[in-house]
């Protein structure tokens, strides 16, 4: 076979037509098309040629005088600072904390700088500085919320109470009402570490939170007898200790099957019965932590009556347990009163 | 950055009428359709362009129409391509397979396929579409033969060919709105792709779409386009004839035509009048309809076996198991499948459009131009899978000029 019957000429298809026509022979409307298309090329051709004339001169600006850029854009001073927070911190603690130089402008400013001064109180969950031309500099605030205080020594001077946040955050808190921070409980059984300029995080906090906060939710007179939370067994068996007003050590313990609200309504059940009953004496330690439907109670004297029966209702006295203790029994839903689940 | 969406035209400039819908082509893949135009049809004699003005006039009056429709402007367009001056003929070709071990290369197959091509044309006439009948390896069919063993490969095309005056006109009338022209397609390889499904063509199917100007067909074997073919004559025929032999206006004839016509006799009854308008003012008249029938369903006859003629030993009613499918303005024609069935001894339907074309394209005279954008999004499918060169924003921009 020859080459050239097995590589014949291609046969004219109708894609050989050539398609480019002239303005002349179009319509109407092709023309409108045309124009219009024409236009689309010019316009960006224009547009390109701007940037491109722009970019040229801002580069000769800048290698020939580039003060003159800097100054363009740093002509006028600082007017003013927007503080838009979800707390409690004002323009004054603002202003304080990024102590701004006299008449700087915006373009002076070095928001980094400032973001970080103002990341340097632990208060400050998360900042955002952002300059709006001409005159103005805004702040966006995310607080941290204190959740109890903590006394800490720093260096030589006395004793002062730290805020505590949900996150384990220790931080001097400003801009608090005094009767919100005094109401709050101290922390105990944690040893603060240095970290920086501030502490490290506390840990277990989180959970003290949430003690903290179902409490002030569901038993608000229980949560203002509340003073110290110790964390001191948190890291041993889990289990978080306050002390009251009432009783000496309320044991708190993390268990999925009886979440806090429970634990506290046990607590608010037991301690209404001994006052009702008031047959040994005020309580001096309550253990929520273990037991099912019994919670191991101390008395500050024999969980017995004068005498010598136990105590009429659901009070049980344990033959084993040391003198002063007692297992708490509490009644099904059902013949509860209050018909809280316990 | 490269654009992920295409609208593309379908024009169809027939005799009586110019159809255009604009489909929104998403990712190569996806089609929706957004836009239609119609318009009467001025200038076009038989499919071909007689008036340049006055096609392109009625031509860009429907394009404009679709694009207000649509909200958008045609990025490209998908031509019809239809009249008596398309002629085709089939030529093939064979090769022996060049590997030791008989095993088909791909150039083996790209040798058949030139070799099969290479038929020259007559002076001043250009091809219009080259269609592939299945390959065949030492006789036996074979869809793909690539690595497949035997000794002689076979290829065989269907060439479709027109001259390149008329070809390059309808080129013109879209070039003269300033889109660019992206596929020329058969009218009736468009109407086929739209109402034939892989099983008819399998089966074998033969397509008619029966225009105002002419009658497109395409006869479907073995899963692809056989033979493909244009009668110059049409509905448009019909209503001459009825003008002629009924001394009427073309009008008039046209009315007559749409209400009393039929493919086939079915008035028994010679002395039965219908009055031209009924409305009996003066000039209304009265006519045996009887004669009506005679004279449509004898034209629509008479198109049928022009057809059947044209096939010629390509169309035996054993290899036509799916039948003959009607389509076109004049497939609205009662008793019209009857009078195919007969002719072609097998059983014969009115095409119907698939369920996810609207209702108001159903029309069989929206069976070509749906078909074109249908068939234009498998060729851009095929295009799609193959390896791309740098179409960006830039060259379309740039195409539109």
């Amino acid at each position: 076979m020859s080459q050239s019957s097995v590589n014949p000429p291609p046969s004219r298809t109708w894609r050989d037509i050539p398609q480019s026509v002239t303005p002349r022979a179009m319509s109407r409307e092709g023309k409108k098309r045309f124009a219009m298309a024409v236009g689309n090329i010019v316009g960006m051709v224009l547009v390109l040629g701007a940037a491109g004339w722009g970019i040229y001169e801002v580069v000769g600006i800048w290698e020939t005088n580039p003060t003159r850029i800097t100054a363009a854009a740093s002509g006028v001073p600082l007017k003013d600072i927007a503080l838009r927070t979800d707390g409690v911190l004002d323009k004054a603690w603002v202003l304080r904390t990024l102590d701004l130089p006299k008449n700087a402008t915006l373009m002076e400013l070095n928001l980094a700088d400032l973001h970080q001064r103002l990341m340097a109180s632990g208060q400050v969950q998360s900042a955002v500085v952002t300059r709006k031309f001409p005159d103005l500099l805004i702040v966006t605030l995310q607080e941290r919320s204190p959740v109890a205080r903590v006394m800490a020594q720093i260096g030589g001077t006395s004793p002062q109470p730290l805020m505590v946040a949900r996150d384990g955050s220790v931080y001097s808190g400003a801009g608090y009402a005094s009767p919100l921070t005094e109401a709050l409980p101290f922390i105990d059984g944690v040893k603060l570490l240095r970290q920086g300029e501030g502490f490290a995080r506390i840990e277990g906090m989180e959970q003290v939170a949430d003690l903290l906060g179902e409490a002030h939710t569901s038993t608000p007179e229980l949560y203002r007898t509340f003073r110290i939370v110790s964390l001191a067994r948190f890291a041993v068996d889990s289990t978080i200790v306050v002390k009251s007003t009432e009783v000496e050590a309320i044991t708190f313990g993390l268990r999925a099957d009886l979440p806090f609200a429970r634990q506290l309504a046990r607590l608010d059940y037991i301690l209404d019965e001994t006052r009702r009953q008031n047959p040994t004496g005020p309580l001096k330690a309550v253990n929520l932590a273990v037991g099912g439907n019994q919670v191991p109670v101390a008395f500050d004297t024999p969980a017995v009556t004068a005498d010598g029966r136990a105590p009429r209702v659901s009070l049980k006295p344990s033959a084993s347990s040391p003198s002063g203790t007692a297992l708490f029994s509490l009644p099904p839903r059902s013949l509860s009163s209050s018909k809280r689940d316990f | 950055m490269i654009s992920k969406t295409k609208f593309i035209g379908a024009v169809e400039i027939g005799t009586s009428k110019v159809s255009v819908l604009i489909g929104e082509l998403t990712q190569g893949r996806t089609l929706h359709i957004i836009g239609v135009g119609e318009c009467q049809s001025r200038g076009v004699i038989k499919g071909a362009v007689a008036d340049f003005r006055a096609a392109s006039d009625a031509t860009h009056t429907a394009l404009m129409a679709a694009e207000q429709s649509a909200g958008v402007r045609i990025d490209e367009v998908y031509l019809a391509q239809t009249g008596g001056h398309l002629e085709g003929f089939y030529n093939e070709a064979a090769v022996n397979v060049s590997a030791a071990d008989n095993m088909v290369s791909a150039l083996d197959i790209d040798t058949v396929c030139r070799l099969a091509k290479s038929k020259n044309l007559p002076e001043g006439r250009m091809v219009v579409h080259h269609l592939r009948r299945p390959y065949r390896l030492d006789g036996r069919l074979a869809p793909d033969p690539l690595h497949l063993v035997g000794q002689r490969l076979e290829a065989g095309y269907w060439t479709v060919h027109g001259p390149e005056g008329k070809i390059a006109d309808n080129i013109h009338v879209i070039r003269g709105f300033n889109v660019r022209v992206a596929e020329l397609i058969l009218s009736s390889l468009a109407s086929g792709a739209m109402l034939a499904s892989p099983e008819d063509r399998q089966n074998g199917t033969l397509v008619i779409d029966i225009g105002a100007g002419t009658t497109d067909f395409v006869l479907y074997r073995d899963g692809s386009a056989q033979m493909t073919g244009v009668v110059p004559v049409g509905g448009g025929h019909l209503t001459n004839d009825l003008s002629l032999g009924l001394r009427l206006t073309e009008g008039q004839a046209e009315k007559l035509k749409l209400r009393f016509g039929r493919a086939t006799l079915a008035t028994k009854d010679r002395a039965e009048k219908v009055w031209l308008n009924g409305d009996f003012a003066i000039g209304d008249r009265q006519f045996s309809r009887h004669g009506i029938e005679q004279i449509t369903s004898a034209r629509i006859w008479e198109i049928f076996e022009v057809v059947k003629k044209k096939l010629g030993p390509a169309f035996s009613p054993e290899k036509t198991a799916a039948g003959v499918i009607l389509t076109g303005g004049t497939a609205k024609l009662p008793g019209i499948d009857e009078a195919a069935a007969k002719v072609f001894g097998v059983q014969a339907r009115l095409g119907e459009a698939p369920g996810w074309v609207a209702e108001n394209l159903r029309d069989p005279g929206f069976s070509s131009v749906l078909g074109l954008l249908q068939y234009g999004l498998s060729s851009r499918a095929e295009a799609a899978s193959a390896p791309r060169k740098g179409a960006s924003w830039v060259s379309k921009l740039f195409a539109t000029v």
